[in-house]
């Protein structure tokens, strides 16, 4: 806690300071302030044709990959250079403001981090068409309430966004999601690593009901799409399998196997102190040459080498789980 | 907390919206005549890549290979493509193929009509190898029935003939996906889809136990399991309002329901054999409907319901396959084992005024168990009927769940959060009917001297259960009455987090992190009594040059925690610490040697692990040998532009892991004399990887 109060301490200071700076009065004998940058409110005359004068292939800012893209479908109607698309304008808002300029980002929606537009104000632009299916719970979920904007995970002007590729999705996710980077790097994980699964398999980034942004509505029924021979109902349910599989798994990765949060025996005698050999303190003495006994409790399966029914089973002799 | 209350509460929020202001972008009339895109660069034509792959892997390992498919010692062929196609008409298909040649080959098609319809193929094939070298007794391996040679059982372990009687087996599972789709759109308002997914999964696993009252043997579990799933949708978006309406299935069949082996060890009470139910076959439908509204510009409503049906009758299995023994009736031919969920959830979000911002979600998670309850008298272990009869416990949770945030921008530079979350945990035949969670969080984040961006989370939770643990009647024997399961006891839950993000310049990113979760379980005398997770991280990518890029990444993580068993059925009298260690490094370099002709990179990642467990009786016990792992692995490749449409890529990879698991290490399977394992051992593997390959572009 000490840490905790010494972190929230020198960060209020950091607030308080920056608070203080922004509403720090002008110097009265400096120039007049700039207007604040804002979005134009007229469109180009040319369209495409006067942004592309600038934004030529292979300059600072390469834009040609979006001819590429989906966006450019020119039979679509509700594309951006489809008919009657407004073309780069779309997206990047009215741009006669910022070609009269001459650039800079002043006048225009640049998509980057340090626009002078809020997040919520770049995603207006990609929510006016993308609002079905998947985005309907964008509003108020975890990515929007933190921020985050569509532009800091997608890349429209790329041939292939690396977010929508299996392989290359976890990269952009681990900008921010740092520590799962780590937790897909243990020695037992899903195969996020080897590219054959993805976050997105799992997790709906844009917004769900469901915690953890998960694509189906509870955490079992998640694993399920993948892990169907678990779902039972079986005969002989074990409680915490039905009803939470993150009970004794850390899908994204553990040290130990099978996801294990911890090893057995100790992961089952966080719930289980039957008298005899559930209670029974299994220590160093039951390992080959300790002295004692008990090897069988401890060793290979430890629990699961009489109980291996572990997520339920269907026998009408199994309600120890052990058929 | 009543369900109408959330509703309440989302109401009120509702009243708080303001009418619509004037959009971002402002209005104009847009004078298009003159918009001919004459400098637009459309892609026309087919286009893409095709790269023939050779290589070479220096050993064989089951734990290089999974999921990679590089799990043979020797040389590899592979195939790899992208094609693409766009026409003027709108009408699109691309085509992209990896990794051919091996087990971990995929396909991938999609084509249409962009606006109007588009088709979807998917080939997808995993391996799982889990384990080399699996050393079983028992003939039959993939197969639903086990044998042993005449003559082999006997007491334990020790005395039996293994010698010349061991296989080796290896524990994989092949994963084959087959996957079609179609979507469509009639409106521009309407879209309608369908997707079809056809799963096989075949091999063996590990089955960690087949028992005999004390003597238990590890068995080759068969897996041929097929699981078909269809989602089928309709939706609408307009501005104001999104409709999705759609059914999901889901069918998993098992061509094995049972295992049978034969006993091992010399006969106690009859019996010669036992038998194992594997996962039954079983379905899974939903029905849901999600939809959102837009208030206005700064108020949405959204919501989802999905009510959904599971069942599973695979017919019961005997009781024992003891002869000797008068086993009673089984109560019905099957479990008729049904499940109902109902899940729903409702989000109002409101942007007051420029600076607040309030939202309100509530969530509610049902699963009704409805399987039928009847008196099984069951025999134990094939070796002891005439037990007390035990009836099954169907068991039932419900969730409730309340989150309320509102959001303030103080500056352009400082904003506040605050939230409070209420979860109600509701379980049916267990210890505690219900818990109630209260959590209150604060969030802060502000960008300093426009360098860094700094933010930070706390959080308290406080989960009070329902009353004391009350022991189930129907479960013999019973648990100590003090042991408090860590999921339904008393809990409160301190979290923590603060990160930094660097922008120094338009070249460098530095990303500083630090979590903290603590659980403490203060009314736990027995079971789980605390939990503790501390994560710190940091990230760094920089743009070295024009022609060189850096990342660098390392994380720290701890994870600890207390519990407290007692062996005389009372008070505790043991106790034991856990504390896992993972240290993470990453490095990759981006280099352009020739610029637009020679590419170099390399990454490196590694990672320890830690595992220590003491276990404390209060006698002097030693603590257990750690438990550690350490993987290491450099990725080398080049890449030179032969020709403009012809490329050559070379690449070297070198991975090695060792680790070191009590459980597993020197555990042959006559160590431990009641349970005849499969011998295996802990993984290790010092793997080189070299591979060329040409690249054709068109």
């Amino acid at each position: 806690m000490t840490l905790k109060k010494l972190l929230f301490a020198a960060l209020l200071s950091g607030f308080a300071f920056c608070a203080g700076a922004a509403d720090k009065p002008a110097d009265k004998t400096a120039e007049p302030p700039a207007p604040p940058p804002s979005l134009g409110t007229e469109y180009t005359e040319t369209g495409a044709d006067t942004c592309l004068m600038c934004h030529v292939e292979g300059g600072d800012f390469p834009v040609f990959a979006i001819f590429k893209t989906k966006h450019a479908n020119r039979a679509d109607k509700r594309a951006p250079f489809g008919p009657g698309g407004l073309q780069c304008e779309a997206c990047h808002g009215p741009g006669k403001k910022h070609f009269e300029a001459g650039g800079g980002p002043d006048g225009i929606n640049s998509f980057k981090s340090k626009s002078f537009l809020t997040p919520q104000q770049r995603n207006k632009f990609c929510l006016e068409c993308h609002q079905g299916n998947a985005r309907t719970g964008w509003h108020a979920s975890t990515h929007d309430s933190n921020n985050v904007a569509c532009s800091s995970c997608h890349k429209i002007h790329a041939e292939r966004d690396p977010v929508l590729a299996t392989a290359t999705q976890p990269d952009v996710c681990y900008k921010c999601h740092r520590k799962e980077r780590a937790d897909f790097s243990k020695p037992s994980t899903h195969a996020v690593r080897f590219g054959k699964m993805t976050c997105s398999d799992c997790h709906n980034a844009h917004g769900s009901n469901a915690a953890g942004l998960l694509v189906k509505p509870t955490v079992n029924q998640t694993c399920y799409t993948c892990h169907a021979e678990k779902r039972g109902p079986f005969l002989w349910e074990h409680a915490p399998v039905a009803e939470d599989c993150t009970s004794c798994h850390h899908p994204h990765g553990s040290v130990n196997q099978a996801r294990l949060k911890k090893n057995p025996p100790l992961l089952c005698q966080q719930c289980h102190s039957v008298a005899g050999h559930p209670s029974v303190a299994r220590t160093p003495a039951g390992l080959p040459g300790g002295g004692g006994g008990g090897t069988a409790f401890l060793l290979a399966g430890s629990c699961l080498n009489c109980h291996s029914q572990i997520h339920g089973s269907n026998h009408p002799s199994g309600v120890k789980l052990m058929r | 907390m009543k369900p109408s209350n959330p509703l309440l509460l989302l109401c009120a929020l509702s009243a708080l919206s303001s009418t619509a202001t004037a959009d971002v972008a402002g209005e104009a009339a847009v004078d298009m005549s003159k918009w001919k895109c004459e400098s637009c660069k459309f892609e026309q034509g087919i286009s893409g890549t095709a790269d023939a792959v050779a290589g070479s892997v220096s050993d064989k390992s089951a734990e290089f290979g999974q999921y990679n498919g590089l799990y043979r010692k020797g040389a590899f062929l592979i195939g790899d493509g992208a094609v693409r196609s766009r026409n003027e008409d709108g009408t699109y298909w691309n085509l992209d193929a990896s990794n051919l040649g091996l087990k971990t080959q995929s396909m991938e098609a999609e084509g249409g009509k962009q606006g109007s319809y588009k088709l979807r193929f998917k080939y997808d094939e995993s391996l799982h190898r889990i384990w080399d070298r699996a050393l079983t007794p028992y003939a039959g391996s993939g197969g639903a029935s086990l044998t042993l040679p005449a003559g082999f059982a006997s007491a334990t372990t020790a005395a039996m003939p293994l010698a010349g009687a061991m296989q080796s087996v290896d524990l994989a599972v092949q994963r084959k996906q087959l996957g079609v789709g179609a979507s469509w759109n009639r409106t521009k308002e309407w879209e309608y889809a369908v997707n079809f997914r056809h799963d096989t999964r075949e091999g063996n696993i590990l089955r960690t136990g087949g028992a005999f009252f004390v003597n238990s043997t590890q068995l080759v579990e068969p897996v041929d399991y097929i699981t078909d799933q269809m989602d089928a949708s309709a939706s609408y978006a307009s501005k104001k309002f999104q409709l999705k309406l759609a059914y999901y299935g889901s069918k998993f069949r098992n061509s094995n329901h049972a295992l049978i082996w034969q006993d091992a060890y010399a006969p106690i009470a009859g019996e010669t054999r036992g038998q194992l139910a594997l996962p039954p076959d079983n379905q899974f439908h939903q029905v849901s409907a999600s939809a959102g509204y837009q208030f206005s510009d700064r108020t949405r409503l959204s919501g989802d319901v999905a009510v959904g049906r599971g069942t599973q009758s695979d017919n019961f299995l005997p009781f024992t396959q003891n002869a000797t023994l008068a086993a009673a009736a089984i109560p019905g031919s099957s479990p008729d084992a049904r499940v109902a969920t109902l899940d729903a959830g409702l989000k109002l979000s409101s942007a007051v005024n420029e600076r607040l911002r309030l939202s309100a979600a509530y969530t509610h998670n049902d699963r009704d168990n409805r399987t039928p309850q009847a008196a099984y008298s069951y025999v134990v272990t094939d070796m002891f009927s005439g037990v007390a009869a035990r009836t099954n416990l169907p068991y039932s949770f419900k969730q409730d769940k309340v989150k309320l945030s509102a959001d303030y921008k103080v500056s352009a530079s400082l904003r506040g959060t605050v939230g409070a979350d209420f979860d109600s945990n509701k379980r049916t035949l267990q210890e505690v009917d219900t818990t109630r969670e209260s959590t209150a969080w604060g969030k802060l984040g502000t960008r300093v001297l426009n360098l860094v961006d700094l933010s930070l989370k706390l959080a308290h939770a406080e989960r009070r259960n329902s009353g004391s643990f009350l022991a189930q009647p129907g479960i013999t024997p019973p648990e100590n009455p003090l042991l408090r399961r860590f999921n339904m006891a008393n809990r409160n839950r301190e979290t923590a987090g603060l990160r930094a993000d660097f922008a120094v310049g338009e070249r460098a990113n530095i990303g500083l992190g630090f979590e903290s979760s603590e659980d403490k379980y203060s009314e736990s005398t027995i079971g789980l009594s605390r939990a503790k997770d501390v994560n710190l991280n940091a990230d760094l990518s920089l743009t070295v040059s024009e022609r060189t890029r850096l990342h660098l990444f390392a994380n720290r993580q701890e994870i600890k925690s207390k519990q407290a068993g007692s062996q005389a059925f009372s008070l505790p009298d043991w106790n034991a610490d856990n504390k896992d260690t993972i240290d993470t490094f990453g490095l990759g370099v981006k280099h352009a040697a020739i610029p637009d002709k020679l590419d170099l990179g390399a990454d490196y990642a590694t990672t320890r692990s830690r595992s220590e467990i003491n276990v404390n009786t209060g006698a002097s016990n030693p603590a257990f040998p750690h438990v550690t792992a350490s993987l290491d692995s450099l990725k080398l490749y080049a890449a030179y532009k032969l020709k403009e449409n012809l490329s050559l890529q070379a690449g070297y990879w070198i991975e090695r892991y060792s680790s070191r698991d009590w459980m597993l290490e020197g555990v042959a399977p006559s160590t431990i004399p009641n349970v005849l394992t499969l011998g295996l051992q802990a993984p290790q593997y010092n793997v080189n990887v070299l591979r060329l390959s040409l690249r054709y572009k068109f």
